[in-house]
C-alpha cells in the first residue's frame, strides 16, 4: 500500500528527526531493559531460590502474645507463661496429619547430671572457646528457649533424642561428623547414644563403653547410655554466646534417638515424686523435665502457606504460632535482590514518564512542522485517515526499531550493570546489618571481622548475618523483549493520539493559504 | 450539458467579514477552454479553491454534473476529478519530481504497473527528463517546479483540470508548449480545462474568459458606519 512506501521514504528522506526520536527511544529502552531485566532476575531468583528451597517449619508458643494478653487483663505474667503449654508429641503429631505435610520429625530435650565415673567438659576452664552458636546445633531449642522452665539452666549435660536422621542438620551438612563408631538406630529405644570428642577424651571413654546419667532433680536416679560413636563437631566458632552453664556446652550435648530418652523419661515419670508447693500451689515433680521440637517438611512455600491456615483450621490455638527460619532467611537473603528489583520499577516509571512526555512533546513539534505536508497531501485528495495512518506508520516504525536496538544495546549491558547495583546494595545491607547485630560472643573482636556473607552461611549468627543473594544472572528474556516491546507500543500509542488530533484539525486550505 | 455551474455563488472571509466573490453565475463544459482573468486579489485563487473542493461556498452553491460540490466526498473528488495547478505549486518538498507525479496517482487508485513510464511521459511532455525527473523538487528552478505541477495534475486523467496562473514562471516558448497541452486536452480529449491567468496571450486561446470584478469595497463599508 502506498501510504506505507509513503512512510518509508519519509524516514528516510529526513532522517534528521528520526535519529533524534530513535535517541530518545533508546535511551529509553536502554535503561528499560537493564531495569526490567534486573526485576525478571530479581523475580526469577526468588522462584527459583523457592523452588530449591526445603522450607522446614516450627509450632511454637507465641509468648509475645501471651505476655500481651496477660498484660491486658492485668494477670500474671509469670504464671500466664508457666500456663503457656509446648505442645505435646501427640498433638505435634495431629497437626503433621495436614495435607499440606511433607514429613515430620521431632526431637526431644531433657537435661541430666553426671553419674559416677563420668565428668562434663569444664566450660569455665577451657580457655579455647569452644562455644558456639547455639542455635545451630542439632535439635536445639529455638532463640529464647533457654528460659524455658530453667531448662538451660539445668544439669551437665543436655540429652536430645532425635525421630529421623533428617533433624540432625549439623551432620547432614558436615558441620559435625561421626569419627569413631556409628550412630546410634533412630528407630531403637536402646540406650545407645553418641558423644562429643571433647568428652571422650576427658573421661577416657572408648565405642562401646558406658555412661552413667543422674536425674538434676534426684539424684539417686540414674540413668546408663551406651556410647555407640563419638562426634567432632567442626563449625566455625567464631560468633558464639555466654556459656552460663555447662549443659550449654556443646561438647556436653549427648544424642540418642527419641524413642531411647522418651523411654528412659517415662521411667523416671513413673518413679517421681510430686508435691505442692503451698505459697504458689503449683506442683513440683521430680520427674526429669522434657522438651520438644517438632519440625515440619514442606515441598514448597505455597504448601508452609497453606499449613499456616489447615492448623487454624484444625483448632491450633493463637497463642501459638508457626514459623520457618528457613523461609524467613531465604527472604532475608533476597532483600538486597528486592530493594534493587524496587528502584528498578521506580526507575522504569520514572523513564518511561520524562522519556515518553519529551518523545510526545517532540513528536507534536514534528507534525505541525509538517503541517504543510498534511495540507498538501490532503489537498491532493489523500484522505485524513490515510495521512493519519501514514505519520502513525513511520511514528511506529521509528520508535520500534529504537526499540529493539536500544533493547540490544541494554541486554548486553544489563548483566554487569545489575551485578554492580546490586554489589552496592548488598555492600549497604551489610553495614546495617553490622550496625544493629552483634553482642555476646562478639564482644572484644575487631570490628570489621565479620565473616564475609559468602562464607557466612551455615557457622553464622543466624538471622544476623544474611547469606545474601550477590549476583544474578540478568538477562533481556522474552519477557523482558515483551514488556520493552509494551513499552514501545505505548509510547507509539501515545505519540500517534497526539499526531491524530492535529492531523484531524487541520484544514487544507488553511495550511496552504497561510503558507509563506 | 455543463460539468460544473455556478448558482449564485459568493464566498467571503473571516465569516463574512471578507467578501470576495459575490453571485456569480458561470458555467463550464467539456471540450472547452475558460481563462478566468480579474486583478490580483479579485478571488481568483478562491474561486479555484471552491471549483476544487477546498473552500465551501458561503452562499449560493456550486453543481457538479447534478451534485451540489460541498455535498459529495471532496476527497474522492480531488482525487480522481479535478485536477489542480496550484499557484504555488504544492509539491512534497522530500520526494522528487516523479515521486510526486506517482503519489498523486496513488491516491487516485491509479492501477497498473504502467504508472511510472506514465508519469515520465507525462513529465516528458512538459520538459522534465533524464536527471531533472530525479531530482528533489526543492532543488528545482520555479519553472520546473510549476511544470511538475502541471504533471502530477494531468497524472491520473481528471475529467476538470484546474491551473492557477500555470504560466507565470514560464518563458514565452515554454508558455506555449503548456498552452497547447491545455488547448490539446480541451480539445482533442474532451476536458474540461480552466486556467487562471494575467497573460492576455493565454486568455486569448481560450474559448471563453470570464473576468472577475474586485468587490473589495462593498466589504469595507461596513467597518465605516
Ligand atoms: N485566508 C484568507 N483570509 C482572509 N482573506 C483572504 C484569505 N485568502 C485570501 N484573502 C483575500 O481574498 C482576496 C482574494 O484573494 P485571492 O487569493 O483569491 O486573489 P487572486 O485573485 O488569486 O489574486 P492574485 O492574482 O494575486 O493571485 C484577497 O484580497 C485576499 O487578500
Ligand atoms: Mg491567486
Amino acid at each position: 500500500m502506498y501510504v506505507f512506501k509513503n512512510a518509508w521514504k519519509s524516514i528516510t528522506r529526513s532522517p534528521g528527526r528520526n535519529i533524534i526520536i530513535g535517541v530518545i527511544v533508546m535511551a529509553i529502552a536502554v535503561s528499560g531493559s537493564i531495569a526490567l531485566s534486573i526485576r525478571r532476575a530479581a523475580s526469577k531468583a526468588e522462584q527459583e531460590g523457592l523452588e530449591a528451597l526445603n522450607i522446614t517449619a516450627q509450632i511454637t508458643v507465641d509468648r509475645q502474645k501471651m505476655m500481651q494478653a496477660a498484660r491486658e487483663q492485668g494477670g500474671d505474667m509469670r504464671e500466664a507463661l508457666q500456663g503457656a503449654q509446648e505442645l505435646s508429641i501427640e498433638q505435634l503429631q495431629t497437626y503433621a496429619e495436614a495435607e499440606s505435610v511433607e514429613d515430620f520429625y521431632y526431637s526431644v530435650n531433657s537435661s541430666f547430671d553426671a553419674g559416677t565415673g563420668l565428668s562434663p567438659v569444664d566450660t569455665s576452664s577451657e580457655e579455647d572457646d569452644s562455644s558456639d552458636t547455639q542455635p545451630d546445633m542439632p535439635g536445639s531449642m529455638p532463640p529464647g528457649g533457654d528460659m524455658r522452665g530453667g531448662m538451660g539452666e539445668q544439669g551437665d549435660f543436655r540429652v536430645t533424642g532425635f525421630s529421623s536422621y533428617d533433624d540432625m542438620t549439623d551432620f547432614a551438612n558436615s558441620t559435625a561428623e561421626i569419627t569413631g563408631g556409628e550412630v546410634f538406630d533412630i528407630d531403637s529405644a536402646d540406650a545407645d547414644c553418641i558423644v562429643s570428642e571433647e568428652l571422650a577424651q576427658l573421661n577416657g571413654l572408648e565405642v562401646g563403653d558406658t555412661i552413667e546419667l543422674a536425674n538434676p532433680n534426684a539424684s539417686d536416679e540414674t540413668y546408663t547410655f551406651t556410647i555407640c560413636g563419638i562426634y567432632s563437631y567442626t563449625g566455625s566458632d567464631t560468633s558464639g554466646q555466654m556459656i552460663f552453664s555447662a549443659s550449654q556446652d556443646p561438647a556436653n550435648r549427648i544424642y540418642t534417638s527419641s524413642a531411647a530418652l522418651l523411654a528412659v523419661i517415662g521411667q523416671s515419670e513413673s518413679v517421681a515424686q510430686t508435691s505442692t508447693d503451698e505459697e504458689t500451689g503449683l506442683t513440683k515433680t521430680t520427674a526429669l523435665r522434657k522438651s520438644v521440637s517438632g519440625t515440619y517438611v514442606f515441598a514448597d512455600a505455597a504448601s508452609y502457606e497453606t499449613f499456616q491456615t489447615q492448623v487454624t483450621a484444625m483448632g491450633l490455638p493463637d497463642t501459638y504460632r508457626v514459623t520457618s527460619s528457613d523461609l524467613t532467611q531465604y527472604e532475608d537473603s533476597l532483600a538486597p535482590l528486592k530493594k534493587l528489583s524496587m528502584f528498578a520499577s521506580y526507575f522504569v516509571l520514572i523513564v518511561l514518564l520524562i522519556g515518553g512526555t519529551i518523545l510526545v512533546a517532540f513528536n507534536i513539534y514534528n507534525i505541525r512542522e509538517r503541517k504543510y505536508e498534511v495540507g498538501v497531501l490532503t489537498a491532493v485528495g489523500m484522505k485524513k485517515r490515510k495521512v493519519a495512518l501514514q505519520f502513525v506508520s513511520e511514528i511506529f516504525l521509528v520508535t520500534l526499531a529504537s526499540i529493539i536496538i536500544g533493547t540490544a544495546a541494554g541486554a548486553a549491558s544489563s548483566v554487569p550493570v545489575a551485578n554492580k547495583l546490586l554489589a552496592a546494595q548488598v555492600t549497604s545491607a551489610q553495614e546495617d546489618t553490622s550496625n544493629t547485630g552483634d553482642f555476646g560472643g562478639r564482644l572484644g573482636m575487631p570490628a570489621g571481622d565479620q565473616s564475609p556473607p559468602d562464607q557466612g552461611g551455615p557457622g553464622g549468627f543466624r538471622g544476623r548475618v544474611v547469606d545474601y543473594v550477590s549476583s544474578v544472572n540478568a538477562s533481556a528474556d522474552m519477557v523482558v523483549v515483551a514488556e520493552l516491546m509494551g513499552i514501545g507500543v505505548l509510547l507509539t500509542i501515545l505519540s500517534s493520539l497526539a499526531a491524530l488530533v492535529f492531523i484531524l484539525r487541520y484544514e487544507p486550505l488553511k495550511i496552504l493559504s497561510n503558507r509563506t | 450539458m455543463s460539468i460544473l455551474k455556478l448558482e449564485n455563488l459568493g464566498y467571503s472571509y473571516d465569516s463574512g467579514k471578507t467578501p470576495v466573490l459575490e453571485n456569480l453565475n458561470y458555467e463550464f463544459e467539456n471540450g472547452k477552454l475558460y481563462a478566468v482573468t480579474g486583478r490580483s486579489g479579485a478571488g481568483k485563487t478562491t474561486l479555484l479553491s471552491l471549483l476544487s473542493g477546498l473552500a465551501t461556498a458561503t452562499s449560493g452553491r456550486i453543481m457538479y454534473l447534478d451534485c451540489d460540490v460541498s455535498k459529495i466526498d471532496r476527497y474522492r473528488y480531488r482525487s480522481r476529478s479535478v485536477g489542480v495547478v496550484f499557484q504555488n505549486f504544492n509539491l512534497l518538498p522530500h520526494l522528487n519530481a516523479v515521486e510526486n507525479v506517482l503519489l498523486s496517482m496513488d491516491i487516485a487508485g491509479v492501477k497498473g504497473g504502467m504508472k511510472k513510464a506514465k508519469a515520465l511521459e507525462l513529465l516528458a511532455k512538459v520538459d522534465i527528463t533524464g536527471p531533472l525527473a530525479k531530482r528533489r523538487v526543492l532543488k528545482l528552478s520555479g519553472g520546473e517546479q510549476q511544470r511538475v505541477a502541471i504533471a502530477r495534475a494531468l497524472s491520473f486523467d481528471p475529467q476538470i483540470l484546474l491551473a492557477d496562473e500555470p504560466t507565470g514562471n514560464l518563458d514565452l516558448d515554454t508558455q506555449d508548449q503548456v498552452i497547447s497541452i491545455f488547448s490539446n486536452l480541451a480539445h482533442a480529449e474532451n476536458k474540461c480545462v480552466i486556467i487562471v491567468t494575467h497573460s492576455p496571450q493565454v486568455a486569448q486561446s481560450a474559448d471563453v474568459v470570464y473576468q472577475l470584478k474586485t468587490i473589495r469595497s462593498a466589504g469595507k463599508q461596513p467597518a465605516k458606519t
